[in-house]
């Protein structure tokens, strides 16, 4: 930008500079025409180069700014990350816990059951990165409903509804986090949509299947949010850390 | 019908009562909130009418017309008015017209219009926001509590409500109201997400809101609970040391914590923290270094989020507690005092546990080599001692005698169940080794400590001091490094309790001569005032003596004491030294009760003893005897005086006593004839039947007599025996009563014989010797005297002197004998009238007193009887 701006002022300078030029060369012999030149060559390359240089710290800021933000967004999403899944392991044991002893975590294979795969993919890292962010967003609908129908499953006062609750607004605020991390990582690019489209939820079941299916949405759930955090280990390692960074 | 009319009636009243209910006066704005302390302007304008104009409109704020300067005329039919709004209480402002037409007077509701004036304070920027959430089990509570501080004020109709903030995201924000500087919000606590807080306060009159707090992290205002089974681990093999363990009281996913630990020995107050550069890290255990073995440790731990200024530091976990285990122990410490009742020449050796016992003592080994010898003698002292029981001051260890031998070295080390301390030699001895004292001496309590100040000594040999304190019985002493000037006493010390410090300079283990003090730790008034026990009272003084208060209750120095000393309603006070017990008070009155206490004063308050009462003595002493020997010298110079004149005078008194009476042998009397034949009469009892004599006055003479019995005695002795040579005797009525008296003391019988004497005449005593000289007033004549001298028995038994003088008593007429005896007889009362000056012839006091009043008074007739002479 910087750049830019000069090379602009370069230009009228120049013009002005030719039409001085001119008039005294009407006026002024060729040895003195030719003195008067090479001091402007002089003064415009001092100029010249201080403006590089500025341009070039400049561009060193923002790129440092840029990745100061980056790294505390990935920070931020990790340790967001990491509490998430604490948070849902615990949920995970609880809810086993309150389905009754009868319930086992034999049943809760997601197999048959339309539940989201808990896999990033993408070859680059901004589609990892999206692929984390859409599956996050695709398993809210499944632990608001998981939710719901714990709610009609259990007493109100529950322990087990208030985690729910907590997994819930923590993964929402994990989503933003992700998000804002793409964005300070890839500014130029947006979210892309689910490739599937919205969330489809599961038909109405009886209440097995719902303890089945609310075993299997946590279990793929804290599957992905296991991939999440070794995701962000990777990009992490990748990421230089800045030198004014707060380790975690 | 009814109905219907009904409806025609109304139909045609409906426009009168729209009329009529018209107001022809509008004021605007309605209902407006005016902030206190601004300018309100409203505006009255007239309608429907031409009645009025706007020049006939005026204001009124509540019942006060406001005057015109504020009104401000807009047209014929529109007037402002700006009036500034003051106090509190809401209040009416009136449009109305003050036209005083008919038409405005019938209708005079419909010219004045009012706006209702609420008042209020606009809202200020609340301040001092702080917010914190609490653990809650095993995550951060849901409750975000905050609080702040409000600003500005507020009136109960414009009040201010305050709604807390707070953002998460953007589009995930909680708020909660309140009239109140706090409020919860309720959320699922967004751990590890950026939180942005402010209040909002908001009034009718405005808005405005607080510094917003802007955090990247919501555990910025994370408080957790303390640090879970906070545990202490002692090794044997680390006496100073122990190991702290503990738990995280959160998930590490939620926050990082950094820790804070503190400890303290049991029996203290002060707790040492560990710094927290040691403990700021995410860790569960530390190790605890640099502690006292063998000593009890309680340990407490605090978190916090690890990040610098964020979260609130957790309370502290409960205690824990653990003992270090036993190591050497340091050096005792050996020191000796004078036995009790030995004048010096027996020592006790004595000694404290080490300052640093590390462990339980077992025993003392002690060592003492004889100076006279130089043998080491052994002996081991056990120390038993329940771990319980409080470990004693000090221990006696022996009682060694100086006597034959002048020095001893006594060496002196403690074991405990590590091992054996270094040894701790001291030589002992009568006298004091080494140099002289410390110079300047001094110990002044500060703060609840007795701090002892002294001028060091500059000697080489100079090891350490020994700081002594005794009081009454109790010794203690603590010893400190020759470089040492200033100290304080680490010991327990008792306020009120007179201290003897003395601090010891130790020459390579000789003790050196001490220097000494006396110090309270605080000082009271005494307890007890002085106990007068002796007064010595003179007539103008008395003499005081008292004992000094006890040690334990005179509680502080005496500075003073205060005699009072009070006789009736005036009370003298004098002031005395400290050191006074003793004290004479004069000037004092004389046979006069005094009341009489002593007030004894220290700095911190006086006491005064109980009230001593005496009686000053009534006379001087020598004054009794000073009175007795004058009056004695003064009788005896009168004495004197009495016996040189009458020594002087004799000649005089003589002849005044005892005039010259004619000498009868002289007489011519003598040659008389004795043609005239004497008429002798045998005296007969009837010559003096009639006789009486009148002793009635000798009792009374008596005193008188007795009076110049000293100065009659020389003559008495004289007369007595011419009287007793006289042979009147008592055989003669003529004889004196004085010589009647002598023959009744040789005669027992008396009494009878004089019963039967009769004498005849009355014996007047006008200042003649005693009655040696009575004077027989009978008769004048001495013509039968005369006669009865010539009777051989009267010649016979008859004294030249007396006889002498019979003459003179011869004067008393015979002729009227008879009846002078009568009138004497009668007129006895008359011969008390010259007994003053009458002296009888002294008669024993006996003889007086075994005088009857009767027959003292009369002659009764004598045996002898009366010849007629």
């Amino acid at each position: 930008m910087w750049f830019l701006c000069l090379i602009d002022v370069l230009k009228e300078r120049d013009h002005e500079s030719m039409q001085s030029d001119c008039e005294t060369q009407r006026r002024m012999n060729g040895h003195v025409r030719k003195m008067y030149f090479q001091q402007f060559l002089e003064k415009a390359a001092t100029l010249l180069y201080f403006l590089l240089l500025l341009d070039v710290n400049s561009t060193k800021s923002v790129v440092a700014s840029r990745n100061q933000m980056c790294w505390e967004n990935l920070q931020q999403s990790l340790r967001l990350t990491r509490l998430v899944n604490t948070e849902t392991k615990t949920l995970f044991k609880e809810y086993k816990t309150y389905q009754g002893e009868a319930f086992q975590e034999g049943f809760c294979k997601a197999q048959g059951i339309r539940i989201p795969d808990p896999t990033i993919s993408g070859l680059e890292t901004s589609e990892r990165i999206a692929s984390i962010y859409t599956h996050i967003q695709a398993f809210l609908p499944h632990l608001k409903r998981v939710q719901e129908q714990q709610t009609d499953l259990q007493p109100p006062e529950s322990p087990l509804l208030k985690k729910f609750t907590i997994v819930e607004d923590n993964s929402r605020r994990l989503a933003y986090c992700i998000e804002n991390f793409y964005h300070s990582s890839f500014p130029n690019l947006s979210l892309p949509e689910p490739a599937s489209g919205p969330t489809t939820l599961p038909p109405p079941q009886n209440v097995f299947q719902q303890k089945v299916y609310g075993c299997a949405v946590l279990k793929t759930y804290k599957k992905l949010l296991t991939n999440i955090i070794n995701e962000q280990r990777t990009l992490k390692s990748r990421l230089r850390r800045p030198a004014n960074a707060i380790t975690s | 019908q009814i109905v219907l009319k009904l409806w025609i009636l109304l139909f045609f009243l409906f426009p009168f009562f729209l009329s009529e209910n018209m107001n022809y006066l509008v004021t605007a704005p309605q209902s407006p909130v005016v902030e206190i302390g601004a300018n309100f302007t409203a505006t009255c304008v007239i309608t429907n009418t031409t009645e009025v104009t706007a020049d006939d409109l005026h204001w009124n704020l509540s019942r006060t017309t406001l005057p015109r300067e504020l009104y401000t005329k807009i047209n014929t039919s529109a007037l402002n008015v700006t009036v500034p709004i003051v106090g509190e209480k809401p209040e009416w402002l009136f449009c109305a017209s003050k036209k005083d037409s008919l038409y405005v007077t019938l209708n005079k509701s419909r010219f004045i219009h009012g706006i209702w004036l609420k008042k209020g304070y606009r809202p200020e920027k609340p301040e001092n926001l702080s917010c914190i959430a609490l653990q809650e089990g095993d995550h951060i509570s849901s409750t975000f509590s905050c609080k702040w501080q409000t600003a500005g004020r507020q009136t109960p109709y414009v009040p201010t409500t305050y709604t807390l903030m707070v953002k998460v995201l953007k589009d995930e924000m909680y708020n909660a109201s309140t009239t109140k500087n706090s409020a919860d919000v309720l959320m699922v606590f967004p751990s590890h997400m950026s939180l942005e807080v402010w209040v909002q306060a908001h009034n009718l009159l405005g808005t405005v809101e607080s510094e917003h707090l802007k955090v990247d992290d919501a555990n910025y205002f994370v408080k957790t609970n303390p640090p879970l089974n906070v545990q202490l681990i002692r090794e044997e093999i680390f006496p100073t040391s122990l190991l702290v363990n503990w738990s995280h009281p959160i998930a590490p996913q939620y926050l990082h914590l950094k820790y804070q630990i503190r400890f303290c020995p049991r029996g203290s107050h002060n707790w040492s923290y560990v710094p927290l550069s040691d403990t700021d890290q995410h860790t569960r255990s530390f190790r605890l270094q640099s502690l006292q073995p063998y000593t009890d440790y309680f340990i407490q731990v605090s978190c916090k989020h690890t990040k610098k200024d964020y979260g609130y530091w957790s309370d502290w976990s409960a205690n824990a507690t653990m003992r270090t285990p036993e190591d050497l122990p340091e050096r005792p410490s050996l020191w000796k005092t004078t036995a009790d009742g030995v004048n010096g020449q027996e020592v006790l050796i004595i000694c404290k546990d080490p300052i640093l016992a590390n462990g339980r003592i077992t025993s003392f080994e002690m060592r003492i080599q004889h100076s006279h010898n130089g043998s080491w003698e052994n002996e081991r002292i056990p120390v038993n001692r329940s771990i319980s029981a409080p470990r004693p001051e000090v221990t006696l260890l022996k009682r060694i005698s100086l006597a034959d031998k002048q020095l001893v070295k006594v060496c002196l080390a403690a074991s405990n169940s590590v091992g054996m301390s270094p040894e701790r030699c001291l030589f002992i001895s009568a006298k004091p080794l080494g140099n002289g004292p410390v110079e300047d001496l001094s110990v002044s309590p500060h703060q609840g400590q007795l701090f002892v100040k002294w001028k060091p000594i500059s000697d080489r040999s100079l090891t350490e001091y020994v700081i002594e304190w005794v009081s009454g019985e109790q010794i203690n002493w603590q010893m400190v490094k020759k470089s040492t000037n200033l100290t304080a006493i680490k010991g327990p010390l008792e306020p009120f309790v007179c201290y003897r410090v003395s601090v010891y300079p130790i020459y390579a283990t000789r003790i050196g001569k001490p220097a000494s003090t006396e110090a309270f730790l605080e000082q009271g008034a005494p307890l007890e005032g002085p106990s007068i026990n002796k007064s010595y009272t003179g007539y103008d003084h008395a003499e005081l003596v008292w004992d000094a208060i006890p040690l334990h209750q005179r509680r502080g120095f005496i500075t003073n004491y205060t005699i009072f000393y009070k006789s009736g309603k005036n009370t003298h006070a004098i002031t005395l030294p400290p050191n006074s017990t003793s004290y004479t008070l004069k000037p004092l009155l004389g046979d006069t009760k005094y009341d009489v206490w002593i007030k004894a004063s220290t700095i911190r308050g006086s006491k005064n003893s109980s009230s001593h009462s005496f009686t000053t003595l009534k006379y001087a002493p020598g004054r009794v005897e000073g009175i007795v020997v004058g009056v004695s010298l003064g009788f005896l110079f009168l004495v004197l005086m009495a016996i040189l004149l009458c020594i002087y005078k004799k000649d005089v008194i003589e002849q005044n006593l005892w005039p010259q009476v004619p000498n009868p042998g002289k007489s011519t009397i003598g040659n008389w004839s004795p043609d005239n034949p004497l008429r002798a009469e045998t005296p007969s009892e009837d010559c003096l039947s009639g006789m009486t004599v009148h002793v009635e006055g000798v009792r009374d003479i008596k005193q008188g007599l007795e009076e110049d019995k000293t100065s009659l005695s020389l003559k008495k002795d004289k007369y007595l025996s011419e009287e007793h040579s006289s042979g009147i005797g008592g055989s003669s009525c003529m004889s004196s009563p004085r010589q009647s008296v002598s023959s009744s003391d040789e005669d027992p019988e008396m009494p009878d014989n004089t019963a039967n004497t009769v004498q005849y005449s009355v014996v007047v005593g006008p200042s003649d010797y005693k009655g040696q000289t009575p004077v027989f007033s009978r008769s004048e004549s001495t013509q039968p005297l005369l006669d009865s001298e010539e009777n051989p028995d009267m010649l016979g038994s008859g004294g030249s002197r007396h006889f002498q003088r019979f003459p003179r008593q011869s004067s008393l007429s015979e002729t009227n004998q008879e009846t002078h005896f009568k009138q004497l007889e009668l007129e006895q009362q008359d011969f008390c009238s010259i007994k003053e000056d009458t002296e009888w012839t002294l008669a024993s006091e006996t003889q007086l007193a075994d005088a009857e009043p009767g027959s003292a008074s009369s002659y009764m007739p004598q045996g002898g009887g009366y010849r007629p002479q």
